[in-house]
């Protein structure tokens, strides 16, 4: 019993060294390993490195035939891109997430920032609760307003991206402690001011985060929204006639784009984010 | 054992029957007290007010009451010739001492200036005086979340003196300093006080011994018990103690006083029955 104890708080204490040695980084491969541990952009890199390698060489050795290898894959990309054109349909497709997405900020912003005032609330609140209704019952009423095409894929993306958009905003601007609102009294600064500066300033940082996940929600609705009317083309509208035509290369290499253009908008946004408002950085945890 | 020289004046701060009531319990219930004007010749001599309570007696409660921030249920506060003090016209130095995050600590100071009605240009030349004065004119461009606790505290005291304000509460100034800072932070202080006869500065603490080092009064805020020892809800002033007339305001070395010292053990002693 003695001796299973002593071994024990060896093999404890063996461990609590090596720990130590990975906090210190001292043994930079154990640290990669070391629970909660900082690692530095090289040894992150690496560790993005080695799982790219090794998804890539499961694909590249997949045995599901359903699955393109990435070299059919990269063929079907390239004769997309210079003989069918999904440049000019990514274009279309970018523009309408960017039409959606300024409506939608300008709403959803203007309604959450409507909190303030207690008369608005209830508007905000039904507004938010909009978010369980699905889109597809919505496409009849919203072609009959906006007459099809290109509106209608707005106000569908719109009405898909605003409610959430509103429900995490209107919450950021209610959980404003009251201790800033106190401080730019004490200051002597009117409602309005300290609605500019506490709420619309105060809280840029996080609607731009908000944005992001929005932009990241609609992006992954364009497939859909641009399938309900193909007339104006579009990313989406190309992917569904390929599935149409099983051509599976085609798809994955479709959505290869879809992912890699998702990402770029994301970074996009995160790098204007970090530019309009430096202080949000500092309080973010380096791992 | 006054201190040779001085005398008082006119009242600059009078609290009178200060009650508030949250749902069923009495917070406050008849806070009295004044501040008047310290004279000392040959000096500009601001007050400092030391508001001694145990935790939860509603000091803080009382401090927004005096800020202008919640009116309270009966009673008033005025300041120098018995004029009201809506918000705005007290400075507060909060607890967490506020500051906009999302605004160098020069623009923090810039916005305070402009909220003041000085044109951007004085707004700026203020800033920048007053961060120098404060040792913070290094980290002018950075932001709040960039500070340590020490200099945080000092950009949100200089924040509150970019437009001249005869008051200023500081909610738990002493919380958290080491030796070192609690010094430097009771020689702002008096310092800040000492810029016009007529500033008040009120000093909202639970720390006796910081709090008596720097100020010329102490309010000890506590509630009533009754026959067996049970609070009775609804704190008021229970002791004044007037350190000039101590002779224990205004000097170096006092915390080594033994009349200090004693009156200290007194003023703790107190303190536990409050």
């Amino acid at each position: 019993m003695l001796a299973a104890s002593g071994g024990c708080a060896r093999d404890g204490g063996d461990f609590l060294a090596v720990y130590a040695q990975a906090e210190r980084g001292d043994v930079s491969f154990v640290r990669v390993f070391a629970p909660n541990s900082v690692v530095d952009r090289k040894t992150a890199g690496i560790v993005v490195g080695f799982w790219a390698a090794v998804m890539f060489t499961l694909w590249a050795a997949s045995p599901f035939a359903t699955l393109p290898t990435p070299k059919d894959i990269w063929v079907a990309l390239s004769d997309l891109w210079w003989n069918q054109g999904l440049g000019p349909e990514l274009f279309t497709t970018i523009r309408l997430i960017t039409h959606a997405t300024l409506i939608t900020s300008l709403l959803a912003l203007l309604l959450a920032y409507a909190t303030v005032v207690p008369f608005f609330r209830p508007l905000v609140e039904g507004a938010s609760k909009l978010r369980f209704l699905g889109l597809t019952g919505l496409v009849f009423p919203l072609t009959l307003l906006t007459g099809g095409g290109y509106a209608l894929k707005v106000a569908l993306l719109t009405f898909g991206m605003a409610s959430f958009f509103v429900t995490s905003m209107a919450e950021i601007v209610l959980e404003i402690p009251r201790s800033e609102f106190d401080h730019m009294r004490v200051l002597g600064a009117s409602e309005p001011v300290i609605v500019w500066e506490v709420v619309v300033r105060g809280t840029l940082d996080r609607a731009l985060e908000v944005l992001r996940q929005n932009v990241a929600i609609g992006w992954s609705m364009i497939t859909m929204v641009e399938g309900i009317s193909r007339a104006e083309g579009g990313i989406g509208a190309v992917i569904l006639n390929e599935n149409k035509h099983f051509k599976l290369a085609e798809v994955y290499a479709i959505l290869i784009v879809i992912l890699i253009v998702g990402l770029a908008i994301d970074y996009a946004v995160g790098v204007f984010r970090n530019i309009v408002c430096p202080h949000a950085r500092l309080g973010k945890v380096v791992r | 054992m006054s201190i040779p020289g001085a005398s008082v004046g006119e009242v600059v701060l009078a609290v009178e029957g200060v009650k508030l009531r949250l749902g069923e319990t009495q917070i406050l219930d008849g806070v009295t007290f004044d501040v008047r004007d310290r004279i000392r010749v040959d000096a500009v001599t601001g007050q400092v007010v030391a508001l001694l309570g145990p935790s939860g007696v509603g000091k803080t409660r009382l401090l927004r009451i005096i800020a202008g921030l919640d009116p309270p249920d009966a009673g008033t506060v005025r300041g120098v010739k018995g004029e009201s003090l809506p918000a705005g016209t007290v400075g507060v130095v909060f607890q967490d001492y506020p500051l906009l995050r999302h605004r160098t600590i020069d623009d923090n100071l810039v916005v305070a200036g402009r909220i003041g009605g000085l044109e951007r240009e004085g707004a700026e030349k203020r800033a920048k005086e007053l961060l120098e004065t404060f040792g913070l004119a290094d980290r002018a461009s950075f932001y709040p979340g960039q500070l340590s606790g020490g200099q945080r505290q000092r950009a949100a005291i200089a924040q509150q003196l970019v437009v001249p304000r005869r008051f200023l509460l500081l909610d738990e100034p002493f919380s958290g300093l080491d030796p070192a800072a609690l010094e430097d932070v009771s020689k702002l202080i008096v310092d800040v006080a000492n810029l016009d006869e007529l500033n008040t500065i009120v000093v909202i603490t639970h720390d006796i011994r910081a709090a008596m080092s720097v100020s010329d009064s102490v309010y000890m805020l506590g509630r009533d018990h009754d026959g067996e020892g049970r609070i009775i809800p609804g704190a008021k002033i229970q002791a004044t103690y007037d350190l000039v007339d101590e002779g224990l305001a205004w000097q170096e070395g006092l915390l080594e006083n033994p009349r200090f010292v004693a009156l200290e053990k007194e003023i703790r002693g107190r303190f536990r029955e409050l």
